[in-house]
């Protein structure tokens, strides 16, 4: 299949941009369910060519690395609870430096882009190969290693006021249970959704689609509602504390998170960022909230790009899988094309998330979040819905409780991922047979 | 060091078995046991060990709210007693009778950063009124600063006035209790208390000292630093701005005059590390003070987590940890149990070795050895740098043992070249963090020039030349 022109991939790309810039501050939205909403809705072909799949997807990817960082700072929950615990991104908003916590993220995120950038043409073709080859044998070591160290790692946040040694024991490990269990329960459901026909088979691509937006983006959305977060005024001043020091850790550390979980699957963003944020011992909010613009940039867009490396070909991501479903990019010249791509695309989600970052400042309280989430609610099941079907929205409904039930337990979010992680593991062991008899289902 | 790095090193330590490591190939995951042994240490004192500890003594500044879990406690006034002096709470109520309101001035004591005492004059306006919650009435004064806050708060004072109160607990003269209008506790009772403990510990030879964070509203926490202050024989306590969990201060300065709490020592106690203890986020440590010999004189010495780095952080845990492995291993029938034991027994040798590097030491083979052997002060546990570097070093390992192990070889390049390659990134960590580890110890040498002055204070003290 010839490769298109310049001229077509820079609009496809800009397309891509446009297209994420618009929907990814929105909160609940994920990029990946939007595109695979698009190619479910739309397809691609007809209106789009399939060479130039890939650079709207890296468009699009690039611009949610970036604008997403609107909806996790201003439309987040942040209520004055103790039961949840807040992200620092959330505490600025309190503070009403939630521009401040986008700008910081901003910082990260160009950083990212950056040390992305360098890595694809000078460190990614040479390095990544033997050192993927030498390690994927070992893949399913990593993973298991890591959900285990996530388990033992949960630092108990309770514990200390007990009044005996049994009470302070309960505290703390009724969170860790908690988190045991949302693990399990989540991949039961992820193993359910992966291995019978409760969905459609139509939606191959799509059909664990509505358990993500329950476990991460509708649980969100229904917190926002549940605790009615005050709008408070925030200052739409460009101006950030922090140091050179701090940001050049931070980027070191968010990189290293980031790449971590782009190149080994399963291995998402947040499980790269604890093993990074351990190995680099990483602290301070301002750190905190760069790093994560770091990491998402190398998670998202770094993740994505594999796809263009010929002489690697790894398919990570949900995105990259959509995409490799209609067309692989196959030369270095394309390779060199993304590179372009997410530079430009850099550029333009950075001046799109600044701009609407200072507007959102300033009129924060014109809108009510709760009312967004209301909209945003409806959609997702909407998208639920058309993805696959009336038993997608059951699945939607089941996962939504088990994210909520991580955010009672004041326990990690990222224990939803056993939805993903358990059957997938199973798998790779041999044992799903077992399983679904275990489970009776076969 | 991080709990990441231990981990990683029994991951690593892994590797340099080929028997293990073709296990892995074919997806068996047993091996995965090592890294866990390796992270075991920690795991058992932050799990269980430190909810097991003795606790002689407990400072709550600010007890929580049950049902929101944060402070300040919303407290009926019959609940309050002597017992909660210097405390933080909430009370709810009506102001039944304004006592005084008018100004004067006030003096009180500030310490500059070397601990020099100044004293301070200032005008301020106070309230003085009663307060009643149906349960008792308590006087409530507000002050300085405090006043200002309070008449912003509530605008005028009057008598049928229903308000709630922040403050901390103070008793009068005559014994009566009085609440003072504030956003923080006063530190005078975190000081006292480490005070006594020092001093029973001289006599009763160890006290264990709890002390609770202050958790706010909205998931922020008031700081508080800990100077013990050996020299002197002071404990000071200084109440400091209301931070973020990620320690970033977002305001909430105390005024100076409810800032510092200092307490005489009696006894001579020596501090062990150089920096005072900082107290915000997560928990609060626990200090034991220890009677013990130092240069012949009898003193209380500081131990920061008693609980940390006992026998949990022994090589001889390591032993136990790699027969139990052993018997386990075997009883599933797993092929390779010696050498999964063994490298569960290096991978927690590794985690004692890697704490050993800093601070605190470990206690390295009880029942032979009694107590902590000091560390190598080659960097603090939370030191990026040297966390970095360790755990970089292990993936290099495992990089270049899954090479070494695998036919063909997947970087066809000679092992000590491949392992050049990896390591250098973690060579110069290590070299950065041995010359930086030399400003920290310049710091150690001189607070102990401190303790060898300490007999020469005492005599001093003796005749009167203090």
């Amino acid at each position: 299949m010839a490769v298109l022109p310049i001229s077509d991939l820079l609009i496809w790309s800009f397309a891509g941009v446009l297209f994420g810039s618009l929907i990814s501050w929105i909160p609940g939205f994920h990029i990946y369910n939007i595109i695979a909403l698009l190619v479910a809705v739309f397809g691609v072909g007809e209106l789009m060519p399939v060479q130039a799949f890939p650079f709207f997807a890296v468009g699009a990817i690039v611009a949610y690395a970036y604008v997403s960082a609107i909806s996790s700072v201003y439309f987040s929950v942040a209520d004055e609870s103790a039961v949840f615990l807040l992200f620092p991104t959330q505490r600025y908003l309190l503070l009403g430096r939630g521009h401040e916590a986008v700008l910081l993220y901003l910082i990260g995120a160009v950083a990212g882009t950056l040390i992305l950038v360098f890595s694809m043409l000078f460190i990614f073709p040479k390095v990544l190969p033997p050192i993927y080859q030498a390690t994927s044998p070992y893949i399913t070591y990593f993973l298991t290693a890591i959900v285990l160290f996530m388990f033992m790692s949960e630092w108990p946040k309770e514990g200390d006021r007990g009044k005996t040694v049994r009470e302070r024991l309960w505290l703390a490990w009724r969170q860790i249970l908690g988190g045991i269990f949302v693990f399990f329960l989540s991949g039961i459901l992820g193993f359910i959704v992966m291995n019978t026909n409760i969905l459609p088979t139509t939606s191959a691509y799509t059909r664990l689609t509505p358990m993500f937006i329950g476990f991460f983006g509708m649980s969100w959305v229904i917190l926002n509602i549940l605790s009615n977060p005050p709008m408070l005024p925030q200052k739409p001043e460009d101006k950030v504390e922090s140091s050179i020091y701090n940001t050049l850790k931070a980027s070191f550390g968010g990189a290293l998170g980031g790449t971590i979980a782009a190149v080994y699957p399963i291995i998402t963003g947040g499980m790269g960022a604890l093993v990074a944020g351990h190995m680099t011992s990483q602290r301070g909010d301002d750190a905190f909230i760069i790093s994560q613009g770091v990491n998402r940039v190398l998670y998202y867009v770094g993740a994505f790009s594999l796809l263009f490396l010929p002489n690697l070909r790894l398919t990570r991501g949900a995105g990259a899988w959509l995409v490799s479903s209609l067309y692989t990019p196959k030369s270095y010249s394309e390779y060199i094309a993304a590179v372009g791509v997410i530079l430009l695309a850099s550029g333009i989600s950075f001046l799109f998330t600044y701009g609407l970052s200072k507007i959102i400042a300033r009129s924060f309280n014109v809108m009510h979040t709760k009312k967004v989430s209301y909209f945003v609610a409806a959609v997702l099941v909407a998208i639920s819905y058309l993805l696959t079907g009336w038993m997608g929205v059951v699945v939607l409904f089941v996962s939504t409780a088990i994210g909520l039930m991580a955010a009672a337990f004041n326990t990690r979010r990222s224990y939803c991922l056993g939805g993903l992680i358990l059957p997938v593991l199973i798998s790779m062991t041999g044992h799903t047979g077992a399983f679904m008899h275990l489970l009776g289902l076969g | 060091m991080r709990g990441f790095t231990h981990y990683i090193s029994g991951l690593a330590a892994v590797t340099f078995f080929p028997s293990l490591v073709a296990d892995l190939r074919m997806g068996i995951l047993v091996p995965v046991i090592a890294a866990a042994a390796a992270y075991f240490p920690d795991f058992v004192d932050f799990k269980f060990g430190k909810f097991f500890a003795r606790r002689d003594y407990e400072i709550d500044p600010a007890p929580w709210d049950e049902k929101k879990h944060y402070a300040p406690k919303l407290v009926k006034i019959k609940d309050l007693s002597e017992k909660n002096r210097y405390q933080f709470f909430a009370i709810e109520g009506v102001v039944e009778e304004i006592l005084t309101k008018g100004s004067g001035t006030m003096s009180y004591e500030v310490f500059d950063e070397k601990g020099n005492v100044e004293t301070v004059m200032e005008e301020y306006n106070t309230i003085v009124f009663t307060l009643s919650d149906g349960t008792g009435k308590i006087t409530v004064e507000a002050f300085g600063d405090d006043y200002e806050i309070f008449e912003e708060e509530f605008g005028q004072i009057e008598e049928g006035k229903k308000m709630l109160v922040f403050g901390y607990v103070d008793i009068d003269p005559d014994g009566s209790l009085r609440f003072i209008v504030s956003d923080a506790p006063h530190p005078q009772g975190i000081a006292d208390t480490i005070a006594d403990a020092i001093e029973k510990a001289y006599e009763e030879g160890e006290k264990i000292v709890k002390i609770h964070n202050i958790r706010l509203p909205g998931d922020v926490y008031r700081r508080f630093w800990v100077h013990l202050d050996p020299p002197r024989r002071e404990v000071r306590v200084e109440m400091g701005p209301i931070v973020t969990p990620g320690g970033v201060a977002i305001g909430g300065e105390p005024p100076e005059y409810r800032k510092f709490g200092i307490a005489r020592v009696n006894v001579p106690f020596i501090k062990t590390y150089p920096k005072p203890t900082r107290i915000d986020s997560f928990s609060g440590p626990e200090i034991a003070f220890r009677r013990t010999k130092h240069q012949g004189k009898t003193v209380v010495k500081d131990r920061f987590l008693p609980w940390h780095h006992g026998f949990s952080h022994s090589m001889t845990m390591g032993v136990i940890i790699g027969i139990f492995v052993f018997l386990f291993a075997k009883l599933f029938g797993y092929s390779h149990a010696t050498d999964l034991a063994l490298a569960s027994m290096i991978g927690q040798w590794l985690h004692v070795f890697e704490d050993q590097l800093g601070f605190m030491g470990s206690n390295l083979f009880p029942p032979i050895t009694k107590d902590v052997i000091p560390g190598f002060k080659l960097g603090e546990s939370g030191s990026g740098l040297t966390n970095f570097s360790t755990a970089w070093l292990m993936i290099a390992l495992m990089i270049w043992n899954f090479n070494r192990f695998t036919d063909p070889r997947p970087i066809p390049i000679g092992d000590a070249k491949l392992l050049l390659y990896l390591i250098w990134p973690s060579m110069i960590g290590f070299g950065i963090a041995i010359a930086k580890s030399f400003k920290l110890r310049k710091e150690i040498a001189k607070l102990m020039d401190y303790y060898t002055n300490l007999e020469a204070f005492e005599e001093l003290e003796e005749v009167g030349g203090i």
